[in-house]
């Protein structure tokens, strides 16, 4: 779809960006990693609560500048592709 | 096609015609016969829209909401309680700029319960950010909806809009109605566009915080979108014409008898007809009356309005709503566009009858009292038979 732009016309809409506390990555004690058993469902995606996870193809990736290692991912993940790590 | 039908089948018919995707609804006296026309239109399988059945209003907008961001064209209708308890969500269709059409049956708001037409439940989503018409009869329920689709997808207007009409009046009475065909209005709405669509492969996302100064940006855009739609809605009105010559939408609202009147009646709805025939009367017995019918509240056309009662001796407003404490809002709004001296009514809440003898009686005491320049602020008109009406409750000696 074609972004319409009149000089008055503006709408709320965002992407994932930095937020004003900075990078918040370094909270996470877990992190989510993704095996090759992924199919590309967009799960994680959808449930990720900070938007750190985009599928690119049939592969999700993690952006593990924001993410804080929550385990939701892994959570919902229909073919268990997700696993949390120890970061120790 | 001439068909008789009522202004919910109307409705249900202009949704068919829309090819309408998904329909988020509950039903509410008095809009439920549309979603039946429209479930009956599914079982038979004349249409391939989506019919969900929701809990409640608020789900009902919800749903239309998310089906409209994800790029489906969208329609919900509802009533009184529904719309107030619907409100949250209606502003959330504003601000997300999510072109959706809405019909509202309206009905007078409770407590006490009452069914019956009034349209405060209408006029109290003015300042909620969506284009506002109103129709008079069954077929203007019919031709605002179907304009309503192609007037809230214009990239020019990018804004929900709903359509009011007179519950019960219209929506149960059946009467002549024109039809266009598939063909012609397949012709006359293009393909869906809205600003963006919420995708995975783009990431974007909506309903986010936004900082102070870009929530005001947003909130004058919606302000500027509703202007810059007075244009979108006459161009629309005039191609309209293609479809049913017998209609007139080259202007936002009509005037009748106005060019050499002194005097002006500004209705909204069904009972413009009914005041139309008092002008009529008065006329005949040479009585120097206009009417001015409000089709548009939202944009609120304040050149046209100027231009066309920005001379006139007095003028007087009927309200079927009402800004308790205050005045009718109708009337408010005019007050606030013209300097002429200006009456306002307060008229037929919660389904008191007003027929054309009423607003005769009306008029022409409104004419006397102008002429004696003593008009007061705002009436509220009893019709001669409920005059006697009192109030009484048990605790009435306390």
């Amino acid at each position: 779809m074609s972004r319409l732009s009149l000089e008055y016309q503006f709408f709320p809409v965002s992407y994932p960006a930095e937020g004003a506390g900075g990078k918040t990555g370094n909270w996470r004690v877990v992190r989510p990693v993704v095996s090759d058993r992924c199919i590309g469902c967009n799960a994680c995606f959808m449930w990720c609560p900070e938007g750190t996870i985009g599928v690119k193809g049939k592969r999700a990736q993690v952006n593990y500048e924001y993410c804080k290692g929550c385990g939701v991912c892994a959570n919902v993940c229909p073919v268990k592709a997700i696993s949390m790590v120890s970061e120790t | 096609m001439m068909k008789v039908i009522s202004g919910n089948e109307a409705v249900a018919l202009a949704v068919k015609l829309a090819r309408v995707g998904v329909v988020g609804i509950y039903p509410i006296t008095p809009q439920t016969t549309i979603i039946e026309e429209l479930a009956e239109m599914k079982a038979r399988g004349e249409i391939s829209t989506d019919v969900v059945r929701v809990e409640s209003e608020h789900s009902a907008m919800g749903v239309t909401l998310g089906a409209a961001v994800s790029g489906v064209r969208a329609f919900t209708a509802t009533s009184s309680q529904g719309l107030l308890y619907m409100h949250e969500m209606i502003w959330w269709a504003a601000g997300s700029r999510a072109p959706i059409v809405m019909v509202v049956a309206t009905r007078a708001v409770g407590a006490p319960w009452n069914i019956w037409n009034e349209n405060t439940d209408f006029m109290s989503e003015r300042d909620s950010g969506w284009i506002m018409s109103f129709a008079s009869s069954p077929q203007e329920a019919l031709d605002l909806t179907i304009q309503a689709f192609r007037i809230s997808e214009d990239p020019r207007v990018f804004t929900p809009m709903m359509v009011g009409m007179d519950g019960f009046i219209l929506s149960h009475t059946k009467t002549n109605v024109y039809i266009p065909s598939q063909e012609e209005v397949d012709q006359f709405i293009p393909p869906r566009r809205q600003p963006y669509v919420i995708d995975p492969e783009t990431k974007e996302s909506m309903g986010n915080i936004f900082q102070p100064y870009h929530y005001m940006k947003l909130r004058q855009s919606i302000h500027d979108a509703i202007n810059e739609s007075k244009e979108v809605i006459t161009e629309v009105g005039r191609e309209y014409e293609k479809l049913n010559p017998l209609t007139d939408y080259k202007t936002l609202n009509v005037s009748y008898k106005l060019e050499d009147a002194d005097f002006a009646v500004v209705t909204m709805g069904a009972w413009s007809l009914d005041a139309m025939e008092a002008v009529d009367r008065l006329r005949d017995r040479g009585v120097n009356v206009g009417l001015y019918r409000v089709r548009y509240v939202r944009p609120w056309a304040e050149e046209e309005i100027i231009q066309n009662l920005g001379d006139k001796k007095a003028i007087l407003v009927f309200d079927r709503a009402t800004s308790l404490g205050r005045a009718g809002p109708l009337y408010l709004e005019m007050k606030a566009t013209l300097d002429n001296p200006m009456k306002g009514v307060i008229a037929g809440l919660g389904g008191v009858s007003m027929g054309k003898k009423d607003f005769y009686e009306v008029i022409s005491r409104f004419v006397e009292e102008s002429k004696e320049g003593r008009l007061k602020g705002v009436e509220w008109y009893y019709p001669r038979e409920v005059k006697e009406v009192e109030l009484g409750t048990p605790r009435s000696s306390i």
